[in-house]
């Protein structure tokens, strides 16, 4: 559905990421080969201490999204609601379900530990479970509790989750017999630290007009943010990604010719319909902030490595006061230059979906900016209606044009 | 056993209860979810009232894929906004969760969100729990002026324990294959347990004639598992198909009151005690003690089968569905997932389905 033509506005850097994810799986099975504990996590899960442990991350979720940006996560899909789940449920986790329950052949070898934090979505616990019933692995269940306010990264709150982090610590420890080395937390945590930094400000330079970063980008250039925390590759690509997007800035090169729009996008990418990102370019719309693009970035202590890390995994993502994300939302309107808003109301995610009218309620209100919303799903292509929703961003586009 | 008129009525008609409240003067904290202790809310000298679904459709303000049974509790949380003080909501699932983002954001009365560990068996959790607890008696008083005092606490979990004893002494009149009390009447029970003064609500359930009232000899038996069941219809439902609803998992159900609290030195210990370990609602909790509960349940009731009944887009209960089918499987008790979005719209669908159900059975 992509296809090349989907694909020609992206950047050079960003091209080496098909090969980078492909190596990273590589080494997963390397590592496992090697007797190595590969851990199965959810994405807002501290890698950087998994790092010191000596196990080896995998992201499911990366690993759905994949099979749906390459068209092959349907038989999958239908494994898991043979099963019975249902196909209400999220799709990324009916695509590892199916997974685990097809022989884990593919590029994502078997686990040898399942760990999830709950913190951008309840989901993460249901499928994790479910995972373990049908595969017997180990499971790590953590709590990042819902950040109400400033103050809860300083109280009980804080001091809750650096205990569990701790309780992961044993767990690793009895189980496979693991000594945590708090060096190398240390080390992870500045690489992590480092690359960051590096994403921030590479997004920064999309408040440049035109912008040299767009949607499509982003979208592939968080992944080493995702399980590649913690180590040197992903800080080597940052570097060359920001040195070209300041290049491209320098030279006042965007990502199209002429553009007409800035739009801000809210929720996750469709995998198996990137050509839509192309369908906003070809009419003047660029992409130039995600709330997603950022929730990956987070500046670390390492001088209080596990403390750190433990902030990380309650402030990220979803898991901060409405008013709080509202008030990023807002400064981001400003600070990039938005004229418009797209929110794409994911039918898996609905942690996300659930408060977005409130979102939009907040944005037009206070700005007058328009947005679009529109219902799909981010992994299963099933349920997409392509000239529908191509019918509605024509529609929306018109009434930017007039505003 | 009759069920004494105005609890009957109670269950019919729930505004009639708020005007009641509205009119005496009495301060009412409305909340959503099992897991925040009504204790407390007593010993504030508030009335605690459970928010359902009845009577509300799903609220605008949210997607249609989202849980509606979490959608109509929201509409009615706004449209009932003037009975109330305040609202607690309990972070179970997801949409319970961004109920407490919407809320927030659409009234102007204080909202507190009860933050409920989902690993309920890292010890660190109890300790979280317990200073949530403190956070939601700091809230009390901040808000509402209430002095929560140990008496006054002591008071309110000796008043809450003897309404969960008295509740579970009626259910297990239909323990070991009994056909006492039909399941409807068991239900109302338990809601006007959630919607009426405790004390009154106790004292008419000790009045109770606990001599059989059912007439349902042979039916077959079932266990219903799920979230909440607020529409008592369902029951009604598998009661006119020749079932029998000997037991349940239900938030609505058995879930409320079959534990007790222990009274200890640190009674904020002892609450965060009982409702982070009492029997785990499907958000909460490892899966595989809720699927012991229901193995338990089933044998303790003499269970021939299980439904499940499921809100369409409940997360929590679809994924637990295929796991309680597995596990029934193999002792060869038949499960049946039933979804809906509109009981009342879907009754017919929903009987049907019921009847096949029990007629496979042996009814």
């Amino acid at each position: 559905m992509s296809g090349e033509k989907g694909r020609s506005r992206i950047l050079q850097t960003t091209k080496k990421i098909g090969e980078l994810i492909l190596e990273y799986f590589a080494k997963a099975s390397e590592a496992k080969a090697q007797g190595k504990p590969v851990a199965w996590i959810t994405v807002f899960t501290p890698v950087e201490l998994l790092r010191a442990l000596d196990i080896y991350p995998v992201a499911p979720e990366h690993f759905s999204a994949m099979c749906s940006a390459r068209g092959f996560i349907l038989d999958f899909l239908e494994e898991s609601e043979r099963k019975g789940y249902s196909q209400n449920l999220c799709s990324y986790s009916r695509c590892t379900l199916g997974y685990a329950l097809s022989g884990m052949s593919g590029l994502m070898p078997p686990p040898d530990l399942l760990v999830t934090f709950r913190n951008s979505c309840d989901v993460y616990v249901k499928w994790w479970q479910s995972l373990q019933m049908h595969l017997g692995t180990p499971l790590f269940i953590g709590e990042a509790p819902y950040v109400l306010a400033a103050e809860d990264l300083d109280n009980y709150v804080l001091d809750y989750v650096v205990k569990q982090l701790e309780s992961l610590i044993r767990l690793a420890e009895e189980k496979f017999g693991l000594k945590y080395d708090e060096e190398k937390l240390v080390e992870a945590v500045k690489l992590s630290d480092k690359a960051s930094e590096l994403w921030l400000e590479t997004l920064k330079l999309r408040r440049c007009k035109p912008c040299p970063l767009g949607g499509r980008d982003s979208a592939s250039d968080i992944f080493p943010l995702v399980v590649m925390q913690g180590t040197m590759e992903a800080v080597q690509f940052y570097e060359e990604l920001l040195e070209e997007v300041k290049e491209k800035a320098s030279r006042g090169e965007g990502v199209i010719e002429n553009e007409k729009y800035r739009l801000l996008f809210d929720g996750i990418w469709l995998w198996y319909a990137f050509d839509l990102i192309k369908y906003f370019e070809d009419k003047g719309a660029v992409f130039v902030y995600e709330p997603y693009s950022e929730a990956w970035a987070c500046r670390l202590d390492a001088s209080k490595p596990l403390e750190s890390v433990a902030r990380k995994v309650l402030s990220m993502g979803l898991n901060v006061d409405i008013d709080l994300r509202i008030e990023r939302f807002l400064k981001s309107i400003k600070e990039f230059n938005i004229n418009g808003a797209v929110l794409f109301s994911n039918r898996s995610c609905k942690t996300w979906s659930a408060p977005q009218l409130i979102t939009a309620e907040a944005i037009s209100g206070e700005f007058n900016v328009p947005y679009l919303l529109f219902e799909a799903d981010m992994a299963d292509p099933r349920q997409y209606s392509e000239a529908q929703i191509k019918n509605r961003i024509d529609a929306f586009l018109e009434v930017l044009g007039e505003s | 056993m009759e069920i004494p008129i105005n609890i009957s009525n109670l269950c019919e008609n729930q505004v009639k209860q708020l005007n009641k409240y509205k009119d005496s003067g009495v301060k009412v904290l409305g909340y959503t979810c099992s897991y925040v202790p009504e204790e407390l809310i007593i010993s504030a000298e508030l009335q605690p009232y459970r928010i359902s679904n009845i009577g509300a459709n799903t609220s605008t303000l949210t997607p249609s894929f989202i849980c509606p049974f979490a959608s109509a509790t929201l509409e009615n949380i706004l449209k009932l906004e003037e009975f109330f003080s305040g609202f607690v909501l309990a972070h179970t699932c997801d949409p319970m969760w961004r109920l407490y983002d919407i809320v927030k954001k659409k009234t102007k009365k204080p909202v507190f969100l009860l933050r409920v560990p989902h690993n309920t068996e890292d010890p660190s959790s109890l300790d979280f729990f317990r200073m949530e607890l403190s956070r939601f008696k700091k809230f009390l008083a901040e808000n509402f002026g209430a002095k929560v005092d140990r008496d006054g606490l002591s008071d309110a979990i000796k008043l809450c324990n003897e309404n969960r004893s008295l509740l579970k002494e009626v259910y297990m009149l239909n323990s070991g294959g009994k056909y006492s009390v039909d399941a409807s009447d068991r239900f109302k029970l338990v809601l006007a347990s959630m919607w009426m003064p405790k004390k009154e609500c106790n004292a008419q359930i000790k009045a109770l004639s606990l001599k059989r009232s059912s007439n349902k000899t042979g039916d077959v038996r079932l266990h219903i598992n799920g979230t909440t069941v607020y529409d008592l219809n369902l029951i009604k439902t598998i009661e006119d198909s020749g079932g029998f609803v000997a037991s349940d998992d239900l938030c609505t159900g058995s879930r409320y009151f079959w534990s007790n609290v222990e009274e200890s030195q640190d009674l904020i210990s002892a609450l965060a005690y009982r409702y982070l370990k009492r029997t785990p609602c499907p958000s909460h909790g490892p899966l595989q003690q809720r699927l012991e509960y229901i193995d338990f349940m089933v044998k303790e009731f003499k269970a021939r089968g299980v439904i499940t009944f499921a809100e369409r887009f409940c997360d929590p209960i679809l994924y637990d569905s295929v796991h309680v089918k597995d596990a029934f499987a193999k002792e060869g008790i038949p499960t049946m997932l039933v979804d809906y979005e509109n009981p009342a719209q879907e009754i017919g669908r929903i009987k049907t389905r019921i009847e096949a159900f029990i007629e496979s059975i042996g009814g």
